[in-house]
């Protein structure tokens, strides 16, 4: 806690100065006069004051919320003892930004007041945000003294990606033993009826095909497809990042695992998630709700983390990364290491595509346009485009996506891709 | 509260051109005004340079038209400046922050308050200075000198202090 004296007690003993000097040089008495209300305002400011008993609590609308949502925060603050004049603030981490009423306010409290101060905050970028600093300052009515003190009214918030609506997903090769959305060329139980073949003893009723029966005057039944889920590893390279926050490649990466993560939850597919940030980072695959929130909290930890460390992707185990998933790996492709363990996943036979946010419109956003800009953006395009013709040379299904444009358009072109090379 | 500045800074730099209503000093009015201005905007620095040339511009009315003295003109415009001062400094603080209940009114009283008292006392100081400077004869400029030389003095040390710190 410490108690100064502010500026503007210097402003108002320049101006007396000045004053004195005036009626010195002018010989008149009026100048003289004029400075003595300065004189009595300071003073009135060599009365300390003593620092004010208050205390604050903090409330917030919800606790886990989306990126690009809001968040109402309330500060109840309750004076022991009356406060002429309170400043106080409380500083935003960058992902937030205030989009209603002010981080900062000033109040004048009466011995046991209770005041609540609200202000509306956006959460523009992911990550588990830890406030409750208050910087407090409290003033003479003057605004000649003031003291300063911090303090501390924990409150967290958990800013997930958003998650960008997708309809029509890349659907695996193989297809995993559980029940699921994909129809399986075997027959068994499941929802999409099959062949029709005689009826044996064992069969159920419900399976009899009555119209089949009639016509041919033997009992017939319908058999049906086996409906199975897949195994989905979400693949996020984290070795670097280029555009400025909160739109990243990293970003942009993190938004479509999420969008990618939700959907094929919801089509009851088990999905993984590896981060190679170097060191290989995972959640092993599963579904359900409780693995939706797990998938998220493990996304909200992603982030940029340079490393030496280079991990073999033969160090996955196999529980990760099961033989028949589809890797989906998110890559601006900005780092080597990242393309080789991608490539090495194809070599072993696992079903591999790969979806690029372009990282060329994030930094064209991020510099001011320049011909050398433009330039250097056009090469930078030339490159990724031999990059990514070198890895569909290796039967790698690869998109790019305009972090700008909806995911959705983008998947469109992997799915296109697939059925193309499932044709050849 | 940027009205309740405007407004003090507008009579202040106005009084002077009804005791000596000539060019040179309706060009100082206008530079302080510009200062004043251009205060709210950058900050108040901008507005204590105003606030000076205010002073020079009241000293050169004074000068210039060589009436005998108006001690409750000078009471009121050295309240004036102090308002102004302190005025502009808290609608600085307050910019971009939320204000609680009654803190508006509570600064007005208490500028109110101030204002009465502080010209008050003035004009109280000065009669008791005229009483006694009937008995009692001082070399009024000299000692004004020493005085203005202290407060100098003192707000130096003070700034070279904040520096240090």
């Amino acid at each position: 806690m410490t108690t100064r004296l502010t500026p503007l007690v210097l402003s108002v003993t320049t101006v007396g100065a000045w004053g004195l000097v005036l009626a010195v040089f002018s010989g008149r008495a009026e100048l003289v006069v004029v400075v003595l209300p300065l004189l009595l305002a300071l003073l009135v400011t060599s009365r300390t004051t003593a620092p004010p008993d208050w205390s604050i609590t903090h409330t917030i609308s919800a606790e886990r919320v989306f990126e690009g949502e809001r968040v109402t925060v309330t500060v109840t603050v309750v004076a022991g003892q009356a406060v002429a004049l309170l400043e106080l603030f409380e500083p935003l981490p960058p992902g937030m930004r205030v989009v209603g009423g002010h981080n900062r306010g000033f109040f004048t409290l009466a011995r046991g007041q209770r005041v609540e101060w609200k202000y509306e905050v956006e959460c523009v970028r992911r990550g588990r945000v830890s406030l409750g600093t208050m910087h407090a300052r409290w003033w003479d009515r003057a605004g000649f003294h003031a003291g300063e003190t911090a303090m501390r009214a924990p409150w967290q918030l958990r800013v997930y990606p958003s998650v960008l609506p997708l309809r029509r997903l890349p659907g695996p090769r193989r297809t995993q033993s559980s029940v699921g959305n994909y129809v399986a060329p075997s027959v068994g139980e499941g929802l999409e009826p099959g062949d029709i073949r005689e009826f044996v003893p064992g069969d159920r009723v419900r399976h009899v095909n009555w119209r089949a029966s009639l016509r041919f005057g033997r009992l017939f039944v319908t058999q049906y497809h086996l409906e199975r889920n897949a195994d989905v590893i979400l693949m996020l390279d984290t070795l670097a990042e280029a555009g400025a926050a909160p739109d990243t490649t990293v970003d942009a990466s993190i938004r479509a695992a999420a969008a990618l993560a939700t959907a094929y939850l919801a089509r009851k597919d088990r999905v993984g998630l590896i981060e190679y940030c170097g060191p290989f980072r995972w959640v092993r695959p599963d579904s359900g709700r409780a693995h939706h929130e797990r998938l998220l909290e493990a996304l909200l930890r992603a982030d940029v983390m340079f490393s030496y460390v280079t991990q073999e992707v033969a160090l996955v185990p196999r529980r990760v990364l099961p033989p028949q998933a589809l890797v989906i790996a998110i890559s601006p492709l900005l780092d080597a290491r990242f393309e080789k363990a991608v490539v090495d996943l194809a070599a072993r036979g696992f079903d591999v595509m790969v979806l690029s946010p372009s990282p060329i419109p994030l930094v064209r956003r991020a510099r001011r346009a320049s011909p050398s800009v433009d330039l250097a953006c056009r090469l930078w395009a030339l490159e990724r485009k031999a990059r990514a013709e070198a890895l569909r040379r290796l039967g790698i299904a690869i998109v790019e996506w305009n972090p700008a444009e909806p995911l959705q358009a983008a998947l469109g072109g992997l799915v296109g891709a697939r059925r193309r090379r499932a044709a050849r | 509260m940027r009205h309740l500045t405007a407004m003090l800074a507008c009579a202040l730099v106005a009084y002077p051109l009804l005791i000596a209503p000539v060019t040179s000093v309706l060009v100082i009015a206008a530079m302080a005004l510009a200062l004043c201005a251009l205060g709210f905007l950058l900050g108040t620095p901008l507005v204590v340079a105003g606030a000076i040339l205010a002073l020079v511009e009241y000293a050169l009315a004074l000068w210039l038209s060589g009436a005998p003295p108006r001690l409750v003109g000078a009471a009121l415009f050295g309240v004036g400046v102090t308002l102004l001062l302190e005025t502009a400094d808290f609608g600085w603080r307050a910019q971009r922050a939320t204000l609680g209940p009654g803190v508006v009114a509570s600064q007005i009283r208490h500028w109110a308050t101030f204002g009465v008292i502080a010209g008050t006392s003035a004009l109280v100081a000065t009669g008791v200075a005229s009483a006694a400077s009937v008995s009692v004869r001082l070399p009024w400029a000299p000692a004004l000198a020493a005085t203005g030389a202290a407060v100098a003095l003192v707000a130096v040390a003070f700034a070279v202090r904040r520096r240090r710190r």
